[in-house]
């Protein structure tokens, strides 16, 4: 049986979120355990000259205050280590902790906040992207040459990295263009908005800390706190109930050491749950604001012949796991285009703004918004078809890319023939107010190390151990087809162990869609070792060689010869007496795909991608011209991730990535005030989207079976369907008002000042 | 801090005499509390159980909707929905299928925001708030009611009972249109009611009132002289009288620019549903989702 034809997907852990018997860790009590609160800056910028927590640690019923003077002196954070726990001497946003305290209730803890007495002077602000990279800004942090600096991370002033692409000779070939097109556009920041603000609840055992925390990366967590507090591996323990949502916003270590070390210094097990408030401001992942300019030359057929682009993102104050993210945007800003002469500089940039970090497919939704835009620009410019156009231009299977890299087999052509052809692109009769409009995108998948222990009971049930983490996503869920489809059993006969860094082998957990791409090819393995353990007793028993042997329906039986065959189950009861069924799988290394011909300065593993992924989506767009609202009415998705797995969940990433990516493009934007603060940090005015406004999206895959890619030829699927719908909407509101709205999200006010500018020219 | 459950009105208006605060769907008052607008009131008391707030009563010259009456109800009752139909469009659209099923009538109406949706249907129907204590009951214009953002007239003892709100004549129909960014959980950006009195293809009276663009709701003035005109021209005069006589603010939601310019847009299409439904065609509540795109007309 192929695993795609298995009949249904069994999400476990369904039932339990669904009526409410799920635990979630804010729902979680331990003995003795007290509240925690934050101490914020308050401020965007400025140098601390008193921190006094004497009248908080006074009050009745506050057990502990710390601040940095409380935890080691560590400095911390991927690339640029530019961060400490607590602030030490500088503030640099306004939702930096200051200080941490442990009380009786909530109330107590909040009273001790209070009391809590901090003076500044204050510093300039820095918050404009182009006024930060000038020669005369005042800096966000005055040294970074002072800070541990690792990998390629180009820097100065306030630019933490400077990331370039060049190949061939794009002065020449824009000169000798016969169309160039000039475009600019700026997205505003925006936000993650798991519907689970984060908790994190810590408990010591002698010099032992066990962390119940919603993250989606457990491993990512554990070593934050042992790097931190200077502890050993073995020492710290993180568990996870289950996550309400993370979509890149709960990756990277968060308030685990903080927890710990409060907790530590109360003697009494902590636990802090945020307000959403908390949850907009403090912490290090914001989807960053980003300015693009961008130059493509056309030949006289319309062939793209060069681009050059230059690129400001805002990084906030500290570097998150943001280092990557000048060169990943460069990469959506390039496309998935054949582009023979190309030159991309982007520069992430430091600045009094809460820290930009990884939320679902970072920088790609604002990069390819901006780049698909400019592309319907460009096709408009010399009165083509805008489908007719990325024909022309998009990568196929053979081609090379903008940096150099030649795709092996790949499905981009497919995905754009199938979006166009399923929304009636060209065909269908629209209604004067509606429009279509067309975008594609990419995004790549990622090897890492990890690994799964595997044990089949005396009873033929099997337990997964792993380390991959549920944030919604049914991801891990598919593991168990794996499993059971190298044992020959049913997925029900599988369950998981998960979520427990003592427990499972490392591995990446919920980020960089990296779950079924990295932890199931580690579960193939380990699942193929007891596979083997199984052919051999099926081989004795059954007197045949163990190579012949084959594992379905749950038995084992001879190749050929069906009726010698033994159940599975009797296999495990032996075994339970004898040799135990044990497995483990660590994955094996892929090979990063070569590029050719380019150079790229500041490179952070983003030039080439691996087992890309694909995407076309056509948006149906309605606009009420008088008032600027758009809705989107169909969304026409196409996507090459390789292999579907699991069709239920694969449909379920899609949907759910278009919606987040409706949202983006009209409605979710991150306001500042001129202090550097949000104005609308609360769900009311950060404008998610609803079930209302879903629209009807057709989903389609282009299965390819992609070479040097995850278990079965498949890559990854989560942050995908993010990547193209902003601009797909783009383009469907610029066809029908003539220009396209320069500013993400492109809000009903927005839209209507557009209108109001082309009636005026 | 004390919490009781009224088991009458009695009881509700001897508890407010007491000094409690009323407390029904708690959508407002609960809500603020925990997004800080307020700490809740020292006593409380419930008065979402009281069968007495429920009623929608259908009288010779006036229908008395009850104070306690949800908008789930409201925006399915076949008296509200056929004769008032505006505030059955405002009340569909409120928050979500939860908020609608507890949120009330009365406390969208005591609640006194500038940006309450059933504000301006009440007004340019003419309702007046019956407002009851252990002495005495008053009816009061909504008017004298809303007397600031978030403030009312009323003292702190009494209790509002229902909305009185004079019979349709025939030949009329209301409707209400709000500007909304999506389909749920919004607050209006902007909103207008409208009432409209036909005489054939003449428009022989209408009000329009205008949401979250001044202080309180804001009846439009000046509207006698369309009296006599066609339905369009109607239409046209409400929005450049709505667009001039607003002084909206600039927010987080819009500025002040974009909500002068669309209060316009949404007099307009008041008018022309409102009338139409006069004219006897039906369009389903609420007026925003009958037609089309937030509130495309
Ligand atoms: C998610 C959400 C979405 C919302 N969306 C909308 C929307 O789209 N449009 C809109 O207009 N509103 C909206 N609201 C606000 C609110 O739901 C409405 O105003 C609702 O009608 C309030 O009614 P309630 O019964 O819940 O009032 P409560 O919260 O119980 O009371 C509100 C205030 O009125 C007082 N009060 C209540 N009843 C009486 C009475 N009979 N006599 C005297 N005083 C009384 C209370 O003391 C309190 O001060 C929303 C609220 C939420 C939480």
């Amino acid at each position: 049986m192929a695993i795609t034809d298995l009949p249904t997907f069994v999400r476990a852990d369904g039932p339990d979120k669904v009526t409410g018997s799920g635990r979630y860790t804010a729902d979680m009590t331990l003995t003795g355990m007290l509240a925690a609160k934050f101490r914020y800056a308050g401020v965007s910028h400025a140098r601390i000259t008193k921190l006094d927590v004497s009248a908080a640690k006074a009050i009745p019923g506050v057990f502990a205050v710390i601040t940095a003077d409380d935890v080691p002196d560590v400095r911390y954070s991927y690339g640029i280590a530019d961060r400490t726990l607590f602030a030490k001497g500088v503030v640099r946003y306004d939702g930096e902790v200051l200080a941490a305290v442990a009380a009786i209730s909530p109330e107590v803890a909040q009273r001790a906040v209070d009391a809590i007495v901090v003076e500044y002077d204050e510093l300039p602000i820095v918050t404009d992207l182009e006024a930060a990279v000038a020669d005369d800004s005042p800096l966000v942090h005055d040294d970074l040459d002072g800070y541990a600096i690792t990998g390629d991370t180009p820097h100065h002033g306030n630019v933490g990295t400077h990331s370039s692409i060049e190949m061939g000779d794009p002065d020449a070939a824009m000169a000798a263009a016969h169309t160039v097109v000039s475009s600019r556009f700026v997205a505003d920041a925006s936000h993650a908005v798991p519907i689970e603000p984060r908790a994190v609840i810590a408990q010591w055992e002698g010099d032992k800390v066990t962390i119940w925390t919603s993250t989606q990366v457990p491993f990512d967590a554990r070593n934050g706190v042992c790097e931190t507090l200077e502890m050993p591996t073995t020492k710290v323990r993180v568990i996870v109930p289950h996550v309400g949502g993370g979509f890149g916003g709960k990756c990277g270590p968060h308030y685990e050491p903080h927890i710990a070390a409060l907790a530590r210094a109360a003697k009494r097990p902590c636990k802090l749950v945020f307000s959403r408030w908390e949850e907009f401001t403090a912490p290090d992942r914001r989807r960053e604001g980003m300015i693009v300019d961008v130059t493509t030359g056309l030949d006289a057929e319309g062939n793209i012949v060069a681009r050059t682009g230059e690129l400001l993102l805002d990084n906030g104050a500290y570097m998150a796991d943001s280092s990557f993210f000048a060169q990943a945007a460069a990469m959506h800003v390039a496309g998935p285009y054949t582009i023979p002469n190309v030159r991309i500089d982007a520069q992430l940039v430091y600045t009094n703004h809460q820290p930009s970090g990884s939320v679902r497919a970072p920088t790609a939704p604002q990069g390819c918004w901006a780049v698909e835009s400019h592309t319907d620009e460009l096709a408009a410019a010399i009165g083509m078809d805008p489908l007719d156009f990325r024909r022309r231009n998009i990568v196929r299977t053979g081609d090379v890319g903008p940096t150099g890299q030649t795709y092996e087999e790949i499905g981009l052509d497919r995905c754009l023939d199938m979006a166009a052809e399923s929304a009636g692109w060209g065909t269908t009769e629209l209604p004067d107010d509606e429009a279509f409009g067309i975008s594609i995108g990419w995004w790549p998948s990622f090897h890492m190390p990890a690994g799964a222990y595997m044990k089949m009971h005396a009873d033929g049930k099997v337990q997964v151990i792993t380390g991959a983490n549920e944030c919604g996503t049914g991801s891990v869920m598919t593991l168990r087809m794996l499993a059971a489809d190298e044992l020959g059993l049913d997925q029900t006969d599988v369950e998981l162990v998960y979520q427990d860094t003592a427990a499972a082998p490392d591995g990446p957990g919920a980020s960089g869609s990296m779950t079924l791409f990295n932890h199931g090819r580690a579960v193939e393995k380990a699942a193929k070792e007891i596979a083997g353990q199984l052919r051999e007793l099926a081989a004795t028993k059954l007197e045949a060689s163990a190579a012949d042997i084959v594992l379905a329906d749950g038995a084992a039986s001879v190749a050929g010869t069906p009726t010698k065959s033994v159940p599975i189950v009797e296999l495990a009861e032996a075994a339970a007496e004898g040799e135990l069924l044990l497995g483990s799988g660590s994955t094996d290394e892929l090979e990063w795909p070569e590029i050719k011909g380019s150079s790229c300065l500041g490179e952070q593993g983003f030039s080439s991608f691996m087992a890309p992924q694909f995407i076309c989506h056509v948006a149906r767009v309605r606009l009420d011209k008088d008032t600027g609202v758009a809705r989107v009415l169909e969304v026409h998705a196409v996507h090459d991730s390789g292999t579907i797995l699991n069709p239920v969940a694969a449909h379920g990433q899609v949907e759910g990535g278009i919606l987040m990516g409706i949202g983006q493009a009209l409605t979710e934007g991150t306001q500042y005030d001129e202090t550097g603060s949000q104005r609308n940090a609360a769900l009311l005015e950060y404008k998610l989207q609803t079930i209302a406004d879903a629209p009807e999206i057709h989903t389609q895959f282009v299965e390819i079976h992609t070479p040097n890619a995850g278990p079965k030829g498949a890559k990854g699927l989560a942050e995908a369907p993010n990547v193209p719908t902003a601009g797909a909407i783009s383009n469907a509101i610029a066809a029908l008002i003539g220009r396209p709205v320069r500013q993400l999200p492109m809000t009903a006010e927005r839209v209507w000042s557009t209108i109001a500018e082309e009636v005026t020219a | 801090m004390s919490f009781a459950v009224a088991t009458s009105l009695d009881d509700a208006l001897a508890a407010m005499a007491a000094g409690a605060r009323p407390i029904a769907g708690g959508t407002d008052l609960v809500v603020g509390s925990r997004q800080g607008k307020g700490a809740l009131p020292d006593a409380i008391i419930a008065i979402d159980r009281l069968p007495e707030l429920a009623a929608i009563e259908v009288g010779d010259d006036v229908t008395r909707i009850g104070a306690g009456v949800t908008h789930a109800t409201l925006m399915t009752d076949a008296t509200v929905v056929d004769q008032f139909s505006s505030i059955a469009d405002a009340a569909a659209l409120v928050g979500s299928p939860a908020t609608r099923n507890v949120g009330t009538l009365g406390g969208n109406v005591m609640n006194g925001s500038p940006a309450m949706d059933t504000g301006a249907p009440l007004v340019v129907l003419g309702a007046e708030a019956e407002l009851r204590s252990v002495d005495a009951t008053r009816s009061v214009s909504l008017d004298e009611l809303w007397t600031g953002p978030g403030s009312t007239s009323a003292n702190a003892d009494e209790l509002c009972t229902a909305l009185l709100i004079p019979n349709r004549p025939a030949a009329s129909g209301s409707a209400y249109v709000r500007l909304e960014y999506r389909r749920a959980m919004e607050i209006a950006v902007v909103g207008a009611a409208a009432a409209v009195t036909l005489d054939g293809d003449t428009v022989s009276t209408v009000r329009v009132a205008l949401t979250a663009v001044a202080p309180t709701i804001l009846e439009v003035t000046g509207l006698d002289a369309v009296v006599g005109s066609t339905i369009d021209d109607a239409a046209v005069a409400a929005a450049t009288a709505a667009s001039e006589q607003a002084t909206p603010i600039s927010d987080l939601r819009a500025s002040d620019a974009y909500r002068r310019h669309t209060i316009g847009v949404m007099a307009r299409r008041a008018v022309d549903a409102a009338a139409r439904r006069a004219m006897g065609e039906t369009i389903a509540v609420p007026v925003n989702r009958a037609l089309g795109v937030g509130a495309v007309a």
